[in-house]
């Protein structure tokens, strides 16, 4: 594929073409849509390179597959959907323990439970919170388009080296089905030197082992310290959102992954209307751009959070905003996204509840 | 300017490819585009569709409650989606398989018999493509010439030899008309 060229791609094939232009070694999964392509696509062109590509008996085989497979050093990941993460969480929590740079995509369908293939934002919490035992955090990356997709994949796999940490590229049912033009481009990140701790054989050097259990009390309290030390170095470093005229904005519509895109259009058409409306999309959803809708909150503006839940971002951006200003949640479970003319109209009921405030210029 | 297309059908009648040259001729005018499938339990028989939305600026959203057209190459795609078509929207079916009815008065028919046309050309297989010229003939910002760049981009090196073939289907509407 040249480089170059844009191509038009679903989703899931650019997630697994990018995972392998980042130096993707090993890849193990299981079927489940609506990410299924994502592993079909990398069973025809990993052998091909040489590379392993193993198809397991279950989802928790594939994911303690990774943690083996990145404690040597290469670049390995798993792909799955909403129900089937759910039975990985134990493995995240040791990936945390352990420091090992796992790589996870998660393209989102409906739960709880089997829930179906209907895409959904219902593993916000999941991601960004983790269904695995003790403390730990895991960096959590959220695309809105096919371009953002391969992007994100790129970082995904140098973040997770760089920090030994997992990361999740949190992608739902719409984006790994959809298709849209992107480029591929390079690469864009260096190579992480990881031989002051993989484990490549002991040979003309003292022998290594990686854990995250200690019987030392004290050691064990040290680590999980260094932990979220570390974390607070990603928390610096790596927070990232974009913002679309909020300087002037009286509410500010937030969204994350592909509903990114429906919270802009409606942004234009309430403009139109006379109401000053801004958005703004956390692209890390771990680490949480807290800071950022804190200091807009300063400013006093309010927020509409629009996902596709029962409000799972909405409880962060409140914590950020910390009671300042007014916080409103606009939401389906899952199915089809809210559209932008569901989105107009909820905001416009919710600006009329207030007393017109907002519409000062009509 | 933003336009959004529905392109259903029987499984089997290269709804979803159709679907992926459109989006591909789209791409290759330099304009934005998204291409998104209904996915779920399908099976052979049964209907499928998949929704294109092409815009000069960032699409807004894909996945959208009403469309400006519809092309259904089906009855049960017609009766379903001829409710979905936007106030003075158009819908194209293929008059082949569709009765010729007009449900509403507030949107534009245009009833061609693609399937027909296809088998004229020696294959009902290239009804889909046959549909997208009609389509073109409709609709300004569809057009064969792009088309015709989609198919080989879609298809590849491997499938030249089916493009004088596809590009004759892609006209016939036009030189009917």
């Amino acid at each position: 594929m040249n480089n170059k060229e844009k191509v038009l791609i679903k989703g899931n094939y650019a997630i697994a073409q990018a995972a392998v232009n980042a130096g993707l070694q090993c890849y193990f999964g299981y079927p489940i849509t609506p990410q299924t392509e994502i592993g079909e696509y990398l069973s025809g062109v990993m052998p091909d390179l040489g590379r392993a590509y193993v198809c397991a008996e279950s989802e928790l085989a594939a994911i303690n597959m990774v943690l083996g497979a990145v404690s040597t050093g290469v670049r390995a990941m798993t792909t799955s959907s909403s129900c089937a993460v759910a039975l990985m969480q134990e493995a995240l929590s040791y990936a945390c323990g352990d420091e090992l740079p796992v790589v996870l995509v998660n393209v989102m369908r409906a739960g709880p439970g089997l829930g179906y293939i209907y895409p959904a934002q219902g593993d916000y919490n999941q991601s960004v919170y983790g269904g695995g035992n003790g403390d730990y955090k895991i960096i959590v990356l959220a695309p809105s388009t096919v371009q953002e997709c391969i992007d994100y994949t790129y970082r995904a796999f140098y973040l997770a080296q760089k920090y030994r940490n997992p990361v999740i590229l949190l992608a739902d049912g719409l984006l790994g089905q959809m298709m849209e033009p992107a480029c591929f481009g390079e690469n864009p990140y260096p190579e992480v030197d990881v031989s002051s701790w993989a484990l490549t054989g002991a040979k003309n050097r003292d022998g290594r082992a990686i854990y995250s259990v200690g019987p030392d009390e004290k050691k064990q309290i040290q680590h999980i310290y260094n932990l979220f030390e570390k974390f607070e170095v990603i928390k610096k470093n790596e927070t990232s959102f974009e913002e679309f005229e909020t300087e002037d904005a009286d509410i500010i519509l937030t969204a994350f992954g592909s509903m990114t895109r429906n919270i802009k259009a409606s942004m234009k058409v309430l403009r139109k209307k006379g109401i000053k409306v801004g958005c703004f999309r956390p692209i890390t959803l771990s680490p949480f751009p807290h800071d950022r809708i804190s200091e807009l909150a300063n400013k006093g503006k309010d927020f509409i959070v629009v996902e596709m839940n029962m409000g799972q971002m909405y409880k962060d951006i409140k914590y950020a905003v910390e009671g300042k200003t007014k916080v409103d949640l606009i939401n389906r479970p899952c199915g089809e996204w809210l559209s932008v003319e569901e989105i107009v109209s909820s905001v416009e009921k919710i600006v009329t509840e207030r007393g017109l405030a907002y519409a000062t210029s009509v | 300017m933003e336009k959004n297309f529905i392109i259903a059908g029987f499984g089997g009648q290269g709804v979803l490819l159709a679907g992926t040259i459109l989006a591909n001729s789209f791409m290759l005018s330099g304009k934005n585009v998204t291409w998104y499938p209904c996915y779920g339990a399908e099976m052979r028989g049964g209907t499928v569709n998949c929704e294109i939305v092409v815009s000069d600026t960032e699409v807004s959203s894909v996945h959208k409650q009403d469309t400006d057209y519809a092309l259904v190459l089906n009855q049960q795609s017609f009766d379903k989606f001829v409710q979905r078509v936007k106030s003075g929207g158009t819908i194209v079916a293929n008059s082949t398989l569709v009765a010729k009815t007009e449900p509403r008065a507030d949107i534009k028919y245009v009833f061609a018999p693609m399937g027909d046309l296809a088998n004229e050309l020696g294959t009902s297989k290239v009804t889909n493509m046959v549909a997208l010229g009609v389509l073109a003939s409709v609709v300004d910002v569809v057009d064969t010439e792009y088309l015709a760049l989609g198919f080989e981009k879609v298809m590849g090196e491997k499938k030249k030899d089916l493009l004088q073939l596809n590009k004759k289907a892609l006209e016939v509407w036009g030189n009917t008309i």
